[in-house]
């Protein structure tokens, strides 16, 4: 077995022999022993949104001095419970006033751009610190620290998202068109940092990397680290200042928030035949779960099991119906940041570095435990559903209507299978219109639910769509209930 | 085949005109987005046929009183902010866009149906449609 201390001398001859991680799979297979004796480092890249991104930053004194209690960078509020002027912005974070638009990751890059960003804080004031506002414009350059510090970065994989459900969702996995029509993948495949050091033989505390165009250090695992199910991460540090605004982006997920992309590479040492054999790791090796983002739950159903190779080909077959699938990490930057890496080393700018203790493989993610039980549609839904079939009259169901105090009537065929639905709106334009035919009035594509969703997800759908209720249907369409936004109301309020 | 965007004023937009102007003409004619609206409605088409038999649909439309332009540019992309991630690709319902040999995004602007679903999907916010002068 070969050190890291021989690695770098040869580095410092400039004789190091270095390849990308995606060049390996081919010299690996030719002669594997001559690829373990030959190669030196493999560099891994990755170039995606990854949330639980931010920086910390010292703003400096001001006179009279103030100890912020809130501090907001381009009306993105950061976390500044830490001391008088420091604070994390986060990526996450929304704009006050731009929302999804703008956000802590778009603030990173601007400054990292060397833009200015506006400085506005509050603060209570104390003999010390007796100033209560302050309102400034800053760059980069007018603070003292700047570090980006990342608690959850670089997924070896991830799962694949697609939508069975009827609507369009906008989902963290990106925009999921309804009846499964397209699948969006994150993560980079055989390039992946982690998936080339699945052992963490040669990455773990203290790994100097690439982060964000300037060198970065590995500061542990991440959050939500899972090893065992092949989902470890890890936690990263490095200096904003140093850093380009090529290789860190702000990104919009729609209706679902802001990020950061963050470009990060690892150096791979070959030390012997093993390492070399683990990078020599092919995009048909790696395998990823298709999971149905149309399921509003933790735990998502399967759709299919695939690998990075089928995803990136741009089409997966599911039940025999071809659906496009893409990427969400730009594979160009994730490449270039390899190419990058691999420059550093060659120019004996970048040393590599041994891991002062290897990232834990046993540690297992726990969930969230609610402090009661978060009830199902069937808990509340009414099962005696008030019905009519398409050829009833108009007055038959304003008398359904005004009988029983509600305010839609679901329309079924002759098996109980859900064909409409009218509300007492549909009526009264009716009356107006002069329509006299329920099938001429009724809504034909109704908004349902399933018995077995969790009535959150329920509830955001009728909001969605600005209606008061929805027809629970099982698998074959037939109405088992209706759920009305009051119903659900009622067990909202109780928590 | 070219795609048109037909706006009809609303002293004509209850007229089956379309249908009139296929009939007429003998050529084809594919609806790609439509908005009726309570005073103008406006109808993105294709119009088969070579540069002769979709001027003497144009001729037509006009002459029932619809205001014709020829749509050159479809969804334009900033490629100083676009970084090539990829979310636009399996949400185009054209299959217009995808990653070329050096892994960037290119649109094949013929497919394109200006539905405006990878401007929305967009994390860079490099995507618009170009609207019409």
């Amino acid at each position: 077995m070969k050190t890291i201390e021989e690695k770098n001398e040869k580095i410092r001859k400039g004789e190091a022999v270095v390849v990308r991680a995606d060049e390996m799979p081919d010299i690996y297979e030719e002669n594997p022993q001559k690829a373990a004796e030959e190669i030196d480092v493999v560099t891994t890249g990755t170039f995606g949104m990854m949330c639980s991104s931010g920086a910390f930053l010292n703003f400096g004194h001001s006179d009279p001095p103030i100890k912020m209690t809130r501090v907001w960078l381009n009306d993105v509020e950061a976390y500044t419970g830490i001391a008088a002027v420091d604070a994390y912005i986060g990526a996450a974070q929304l704009s006050e006033d731009k929302g999804f638009e703008y956000g802590g990751g778009h603030v990173i890059e601007d400054l990292v751009a060397g833009r200015e960003v506006e400085l506005r804080a509050e603060a209570y004031g104390t003999d010390c610190y007796p100033r209560k506002k302050a309102d400034t414009n800053i760059t980069l350059n007018d603070v003292n620290q700047a570090m980006l510090f990342n608690p959850r970065n670089a997924y070896q994989r991830y799962n694949a998202a697609t939508n069975s459900s009827d609507t369009i969702l906008k989902t963290y996995m990106g925009t999921l068109l309804g009846n499964k029509r397209n699948i969006n993948f994150a993560g980079t495949g055989e390039i992946n940092p982690l998936s080339n050091d699945p052992e963490y033989r040669t990455i773990g505390f203290g790994t100097r990397i690439f982060l964000g165009g300037a060198r970065g250090y590995i500061t542990g695992e991440g959050t939500q680290h899972n090893p065992k199910t092949g989902f470890g991460n890890v936690s990263v540090k490095g200096n904003l200042k140093k850093m380009s605004d090529e290789y860190l982006k702000g990104g919009t997920v729609p209706g679902y928030g802001t990020s950061l992309f963050v470009g990060i590479g690892v150096p791979i040492p070959i030390l012997d035949e093993d390492m070399a054999k683990r990078t020599a790791i092919r995009n048909s090796d790696i395998h990823v779960k298709v999971l149905d983002y149309g399921v509003q739950r933790r735990d998502r159903p399967l759709v299919k099991e695939v690998t990075y190779e089928e995803l990136f080909s741009g089409k997966v077959e599911v039940d025999g119906r071809t659906i496009r699938s893409s990427p969400l990490s730009s594979m160009k930057i994730s490449e270039k940041i390899m190419d990058e890496l691999k420059g550093w080393i060659e120019d004996k700018k970048f040393f590599l570095t041994a891991p002062l203790e290897s990232l834990p493989k046993d540690t297992a993610v726990k969930v969230m435990k609610p402090r009661r039980d978060v009830p199902f549609v069937e808990d509340v839904m009414t099962k005696k559903v008030i019905t009519a079939k398409s050829t009833d009259s108009l007055a038959k169901v304003s008398e359904h209507i005004i009988n029983y105090g509600i305010d839609q009537v679901p329309i079924l065929d002759k098996d109980g299978k859900l064909e409409g639905i009218v509300t007492a709106w549909d009526l009264t334009k009716a009356l107006a219109t002069n329509k006299k035919k329920l099938e001429d009035i009724m809504t034909k594509s109704v908004i349902t639910s399933r018995k077995g969703e969790y009535i959150d997800a329920v509830a955001r759908r009728l909001g969605k769509h600005q209606i008061n209720s929805t027809p629970v249907v099982d698998g074959e369409g037939v109405v088992i209930g209706i759920v009305t936004s009051s119903d659900i109301n009622k067990v909202l309020q109780m928590r | 085949m070219n795609k048109y965007i037909l706006k009809f004023p609303q002293d004509i937009v209850e007229n089956p005109i379309l249908s009139e102007t296929i009939l007429e003409t003998g050529v084809l004619m594919n609806i790609l987005r439509a908005k009726v609206d309570y005073n103008e409605g406006t109808v993105v088409v294709s119009i088969a046929g070579d540069e002769e038999t979709q001027k003497k649909v144009v001729e037509l439309l006009k002459k029932k009183g619809v205001d014709v332009s020829r749509l050159k540019k479809s969804v334009v992309n900033d490629e100083e902010r676009c970084i090539s991630c990829g979310a636009c690709i399996a949400v185009c319902p054209a299959g217009a866009i995808s990653l070329n040999q050096d892994k960037e995004i290119i649109i094949e602007r013929d497919r394109c149906h200006r539905c405006g679903v990878c401007v929305e999907a967009c994390p860079r916010r490099s995507l618009s449609i170009q609207q019409l002068e």
